[in-house]
């Protein structure tokens, strides 16, 4: 008995919770005013032109060469 | 080949078709959690990219709607997790309020930042389920959780109001 009084106040203070949240919280209008695929076009063209991992191989292994043999360097920097 | 399936594939056109489709629902779905137009609009814009950059995770054979929908909301979700407790809302309401003589602009505004502590996940349960009043299957598909979660996610929510607003003396 005691619990399905429990239940029964509960359920009202949700409702009381739950109404005074409607009227707290100022209505909106959910329309969508613009459309928004120009937006969207822009942010994919703006995407951060991405390195394959080729090239990082590639300066990887440049690096490791030129630390290893610096004399190529003057070798790579005449054939530039 | 479907609309889908072409744009599982990556295809532009296809992608701009479910743009125009959808961003419609994506920005209402999102306006109903954050309570303001212009972050609306940028999240709706951010959801849309990342849906694009997504397209191979998506399976042509299901539903678009509910999946852009989840993504929506985590954005959401992360949008109050980096801006709260500064977030407001009461931003740009559209219209005024309806004249209220029950409750008074104190108690109104004392609810409101009561509802802003809340932490992100419940208030977004909460927004969308005694606010907005969606079907919980939908919250619950959306926050990528079960009904029974969101449910106990409501639960907290209105228990941590009553004692947040029993604290700071006001009567609902």
């Amino acid at each position: 008995m005691k619990g399905h009084e429990g239940k029964e106040m509960n359920e009202h203070d949700d409702r009381q919770i739950r109404e005074a949240l409607k009227r707290s919280l100022p209505p909106i209008n959910a329309e969508l005013g613009r459309d928004l695929w120009p937006a969207v076009l822009r942010k994919l063209d703006n995407r951060p032109a991405r390195v394959p991992w080729y090239d990082w191989a590639l300066i990887s292994l440049c690096t490791s060469v030129f630390l290893f043999f610096p004399q190529l360097i003057l070798v790579f920097a005449y054939h530039l | 080949m479907d609309l889908l399936r072409r744009f599982a594939l990556g295809e532009i056109d296809a992608f701009e078709t479910l743009v125009r489709q959808f961003q419609g629902d994506i920005y209402a779905w999102i306006v109903r959690i954050v309570r303001d137009p212009g972050i609306a609009e940028d999240l709706t814009v951010e959801t849309l990219w990342r849906i694009y950059r997504a397209h191979q995770q998506f399976r042509p054979d299901g539903d678009f709607a509910p999946w852009a929908r989840r993504i929506a909301t985590n954005l959401a979700l992360d949008h109050f997790r980096r801006k709260r407790p500064e977030q407001s809302l009461l931003a740009e309401p559209v219209g005024a309020p309806p004249p209220d003589h029950l409750l008074q602009q104190e108690t109104r505004e004392k609810i409101q930042q009561a509802f802003r502590r809340l932490p992100a996940k419940l208030q977004v349960a909460a927004t969308l389920a005694l606010v907005e009043e969606q079907p919980y299957d939908e919250i619950a598909d959306a926050l990528g959780t079960s009904v029974g979660a969101v449910k106990l996610r409501v639960f907290r929510a209105v228990r941590i109001l009553r004692k947040q607003l029993n604290h700071l003396g006001v009567k609902p």
